[in-house]
């Protein structure tokens, strides 16, 4: 007999017997809300609360009434009902479109409730969808993001980690390492066929996983980018113009901003969505200047403390020793911004260089675009869409320090290496997985989700 | 009434399943009687004339630590012996012999006749006796009947046989012997589920026509070593060839393809993927431009050739063809075409963990009709399968080796927990704790259960027992002993074990090391002296493992804290709320007898698990 087990991961206490019901839609007062049910019960519990609907005459709208477990009339609404397995949780499901009043919407689950369904826990859908094989685990991770995507990347690289993107890299990097093993595994099961042990093929095996593996961790950074944001710092002289030039970019008053050097003491964060990626802009204080008679060093010393930002905005004052000038930072990208540009006089805009002036308003168009394309060139660069998240990069750190350690000169001992990595990425993909990783994962999730 | 008499357990079959299941009853004080076809086919090797290998050699090892016949056997019986796997670590290696197959028949035979309580029987099984469900023994063809608390079924290929050669197929358990027909029936009344399987066995030529000039031979081991702690050593006494498939064979086989009968349908049973037949491997393997083939003698009076690697059931005149264009086998004279045989087996998802029928008690199963292929598979499973036959007449705890401790567990659990398309052969990765399972370690392991089952002799448990302590001891100074990069020390590690090293550091610490020659070590370290040959090499190889070891400990530490946990045989899965339909039916279907059993069930989260332990926890399920 075949057996349809969900790839290893939980079927079992995902809910299992029960039918849950949660509204779907943000709490709070809305035009329209939509409740889902689903589980086996879903049928049974239609009948109950909206008993015209027919739910053979699957994924199609129909306009119904729903009532309470008395009987009364709760709302008007439309109902979509949906049969396993083609649904979001691959059970058979129902969604209510109802008005938005937060007692239409009390009133609608509790008739669900009282029909026999249990409230869903945060996540609890998208859990059902994994056990039921409808996504994996990487994929459901990504739902979550795509709701809370805020910047047109985010919501890019969430849809193409739910399309699978992602999990076909992982799915990639386990063929590899598969076909290593099965490589270690034939030759010391068939020694007696006289299949011998080939180091320099498995060694070449070794290197395609630590590079499957190295491309997918290069992505990491890009990914905390997306994510998190991508950090830009404004470091220059006192009264270089930092804050104002942060106000502009921001658009309101963030940053205090005096003609007196060294008025922004503290860092000011602000966020901005820039070529479709979130950006957190933070401008600095005139770090130690006043007591540093070199501005330069003192400009030095305010890069060296942005070491932990993405890109760094250095803003020389057009009126500011020629000299002085200091050099991009160094592990950084680095705009460089001639500031106060309106008292340059005669001078010519040096290359590499874009000129502002806050005052005028000139300039401020190419500089957003010269942001524009930096923040592009951070993201995007590295091209596709695939970023991954700290968990992944966690284990594949794990897999990556199995396949260094592997001992091939006793090739049942590298076999436990590859076995070891092996696990490491089974567990990225919800192959292998234990509760407490999957309860960790969807405890994030938002309830009807 | 009975004309055959009464027994505690009758055996049908004496293969090498059945050999084991009646020896180790029979010892353990149990009145058996197997009933077998011809009593000159006892022990059988009805395919290669070889016993162990890697995965195999494990097996072998362990009934052998248990105290079963097949090693002890094996070794009277050996005439080439070779360790595989020697080059590598002690978990893997393999040890493997050539045997004379008559003169292995021939000892197996005699030492049954000898067993007190044992009665061999020749004849037929038709049919089983029952009493309210139950089997309580066997029927004749010849009309006897014998009756028994216990009946283990071995009957190898049997179960309605169908011998394929080329165009040819004609009814046959093996070659030149009758399939067996009633019996499956009657297993199918019973409500046990069969499954058609097949297995193939190359040509058999005869010696003195091969070119040996043209051949490569193989040599046994220098040291030859003996397989059974009953054996004090063995003797190398011929050489084995070997040769390679020319490309030409693979055009012979590519013109001949559609006379196969197992690519023109004819064989319906599915074969062994990883013991394929020269024409599934030109088919399958297609750039692979040669193929080894070994030349195996089966036994020193005869004139006999196993070919291994060309195993194959094409018509004859293209076996011919094929033979006759490898190097060394241009003339070669046929003794015996090679054939396929495909049978019924019952699927072991049947049986429990101790091998006995779930659903139809008094009756288990073992070897080949229970969907393994070799002997030592035959034989372990008969092993285990005779010894609880009387541990559960004498009402005792039944023996279920776990997975964690030894392959006969992984065997037994991957055969009744798991779904089969194939006849299936124990290779050492199938166990994920393969680092503590070596040979070198099974009789530490089985030993003391060989001994509490009345099949061991406590003092030969103590000898061994002497030699493990001698290892461990031998290893606790490698750990301790530190070494200094001075010049004289420096020399003498190059010398040992072809290593330099620069700081102070332990001996062990320089062997874990992965460019040390453990050959050489094992041979050279002074601190070792004490050990003998094979002890040394065990000591200085699994040093290599210790930082992989700790895991598995940790790993067998959990799973056997959850087999402390016993499932209630009432045990009602589907009354147990929170767990989902998916792991009920595991549940049900597979019975697991410990919790630990259950853990590894498709479907089965660490979750589910834990419910389960609750529910135990709580007094069993509701009733
Ligand atoms: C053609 C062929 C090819 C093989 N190829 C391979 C291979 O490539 N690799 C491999 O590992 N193994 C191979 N084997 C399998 C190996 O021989 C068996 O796995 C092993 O011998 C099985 O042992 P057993 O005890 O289960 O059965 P067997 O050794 O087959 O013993 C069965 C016994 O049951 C007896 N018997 C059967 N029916 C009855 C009955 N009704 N009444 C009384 N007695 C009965 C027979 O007389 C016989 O003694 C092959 C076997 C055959 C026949």
């Amino acid at each position: 007999m075949e057996m349809a087990s969900s790839s290893g991961l939980s079927s079992a206490l995902v809910g299992g017997a029960d039918t849950i019901v949660a509204r779907s839609s943000p709490a709070g007062r809305g035009g329209l809300a939509l409740i889902r049910v689903s589980g086996r019960e879903t049928r049974a519990l239609a009948a109950a609360v909206i008993p015209e609907l027919d739910m053979d005459r699957g994924w199609r709208a129909s306009l119904v009434e729903l009532r309470s477990s008395g009987g009364e009339r709760i709302d008007r609404a439309v109902a979509i009902p949906y049969r396993n397995p083609r649904s979001y949780t691959g059970e058979d499901m129902l969604e209510v479109m109802v008005h938005g009043s937060p007692w239409i919407i009390r009133a609608t689950i509790e008739a669900f409730v009282a029909a026999g369904a249990r409230r869903a826990g945060p996540g609890e859908f998208t859990r059902r969808a994994v056990a039921n094989g409808k996504l994996d685990l990487v994929q459901a991770e990504a739902v979550n993001e795509l709701i809370s995507a805020e910047t047109a990347w985010q919501a890019r690289v969430a849809r193409a980690q739910i399309d699978g993107r992602l999990s076909r890299e992982f799915a990639e990097l386990q063929a590899t390492l598969v076909d290593l093993l099965a490589e270690i595994e034939g030759a010391l099961d068939f020694a007696q066929h006289d299949i011998p042990f080939d180091v320099e093929s498995a060694e070449k095996r070794r290197r395609r996983a630590l590079n499957q593996i190295g491309a997918l961790l290069a992505t990491a950074s890009r990914g905390r980018r997306i994510r998190d944001g991508v950090r830009v710092v404004i470091v220059g002289p006192p009264n270089s113009g930092k804050s104002t030039l942060f106000n502009l970019l921001v658009g309101q008053e963030r940053a205090i901003v005096s003609p007196h050097p060294g008025t922004t003491r503290d860092v000011v964060e602000a966020e901005l969505e820039v070529a479709g990626v979130r950006l957190i802009l933070k401008d600095t204080a005139g770090l130690g200047a006043t007591s540093d008679p070199v501005e330069r060093e003192g400009v030095r010393r305010a890069m060296g403390a942005a070491a932990d930002a993405d890109a760094v905005l250095l803003l020389w004052p057009a009126d500011g020793a020629r000299d002085a000038v200091p050099a991009a930072a160094e592990n950084q990208p680095t705009l460089r911004v001639r500031s106060k540009w309106d008292l340059a006089g005669a001078e010519e805009v040096p290359p590499g260089w874009t000129v502002v002036s806050c005052r005028t308003g000139e300039g401020v168009g190419g500089l957003r675009d010269a942001l524009s394309r930096m923040v592009e060139a951070e993201v995007a660069d590295l091209g596709g869409e695939i970023a991954i998240a700290e968990r992944h990069r966690r284990g594949l750190e794990v897999a990556a320090a199995e396949l260094e350690g592997a001992d091939f000169a006793l090739p049942e001992v590298g076999a436990e290496a590859v076995r070891g990595a092996l696990e490491a990425v089974r567990e990225l993909t919800g192959e292998v997985g234990t509760e407490d990783l999957l309860d960790r994962i969807f405890s994030e999730f938002c309830i009807g989700k | 009434m009975t004309v055959g008499g009464d027994f505690d357990l009758v055996v049908v079959g004496a293969g090498h399943a059945g050999c084991e299941a009646a020896g180790a009853a029979a010892r353990m004080g149990a009145r058996v009687a197997v009933v077998t076809l011809h009593k000159r086919t006892i022990a059988q090797m009805p395919c290669n004339p070889a016993m162990g290998g890697i995965g195999k050699g494990h097996l072998l090892a362990e009934v052998d630590a248990l105290g079963g016949f097949q090693g002890w056997a094996a070794d009277r019986a050996g005439i080439q012996f070779k360790t595989l796997n020697v080059s590598r670590g002690p978990a893997v290696w393999g040890p493997r012999a050539q045997c004379d197959k008559a003169r292995y028949s021939e000892i197996m035979r005699r030492v049954l006749s000898g067993l007190p309580r044992l009665t061999i029987v020749e004849g037929e099984v038709i049919g089983l006796l029952s009493d309210d469900g139950a089997v309580v023994g066997v029927r004749l063809a010849d009309g006897r009947r014998f009756r028994a608390r216990s009946t283990i079924l071995t009957t190898g290929t049997f179960l309605g046989g169908v011998l394929h050669s080329g165009d040819e197929r004609r009814p046959g358990g093996r070659f030149g012997e009758r399939p067996s027909i009633g019996l499956g029936a009657e297993l199918v009344g019973l409500g046990l589920v069969l499954r058609r399987f097949k297995t193939g066995t190359p040509p058999r030529l005869k010696r003195s026509s091969l070119d040996f000039d043209r051949l490569e031979v193989q040599h046994g081991d220098r040291e030859p070593r003996p397989f059974s702690w009953r054996s004090s050593s063995v003797r190398n006494r011929i050489s084995c060839w070997l040769t390679r498939t020319p490309e030409r064979v693979q055009t012979i086989i590519e013109e001949n393809i559609h006379r196969s009968p197992l690519f023109s349908g004819a064989i319906e049973g599915v074969g062994p993927r990883y013991c394929p037949s020269i024409e599934d491997k030109v088919v399958r393997f297609p750039h692979h431009r040669e193929h080894t083939v070994f030349l195996e003698p089966e036994g020193l009076a005869t004139e006999s050739v196993y070919v291994n690697g060309l195993s194959t059931s094409l018509p004859h005149d293209v076996q011919e063809a094929v033979v006759h264009a490898v190097p060394g086998l241009e003339a070669a004279e046929f003794l015996r075409h090679g054939y396929a045989v495909e049978y019924d087996m019952v699927a072991p998802g049947q049986v429990g963990m101790d091998l006995g029928c779930r659903d139809v008690p008094g009756l288990a199963l073992a070897g080949q009709v229970l969907g393994t292929s070799g002997y030592e598979e035959a034989a372990a499973l008969g092993f285990l399968a005779g010894a609880n036959a009387v541990l559960r007449g004498r009402g005792e705890d039944l023996f279920h080796p776990a997975r964690e401790d030894s392959y006969l567990g992984v065997l037994v659990d991957d055969l009744v927990n798991r779904d089969h398309v194939e006849p299936y052969r124990m290779f050492t990765s199938r166990a994920e704790h393969r680092l503590l399972l070596g040979v070198d370690s099974a009789r530490e392991r089985l030993m003391g259960q060989g001994v509490r089952l009345g099949l061991v002799r406590p003092a030969a448990f103590h000898v061994e027992q002497n030699r493990w302590n001698a290892r461990s001891r031998a290893k606790a100074m490698l750990e301790g002993m530190n070494l200094n990069p001075d010049r004289a020390t420096r020399e003498a590690v190059v010398q040992a074990c072809g290593i330099e090293f620069t700081s102070p550091a332990t001996w062990a610490q320089l062997l874990r090391r992965q460019d040390v020659d453990l050959d050489r070590a094992g041979r050279n370290i002074p601190e070792l002296s004490s050990l003998n040959d094979e002890d040394r090499r065990i000591v200085v190889g699994s040093l290599r493992y210790e930082g992989y070891l700790d895991r598995h400990r940790r790993e067998i530490e959990r799973v056997r804290r959850l087999r402390r946990v016993k499932l209630p045989g009432d045990l009602d899965p589907g009354a147990i709320p929170g767990l989902s339909r998916e792991v009920v039916e595991q549940l049900e279907r597979h019975r697991p007898v410990t919790l630990a059993d259950a853990e590894r069930l498709p479907g089965m989260t660490p979750a589910a698990t834990a419910i389960l332990a609750g529910r135990l926890a709580r007094g069993g399920a509701d009733s």
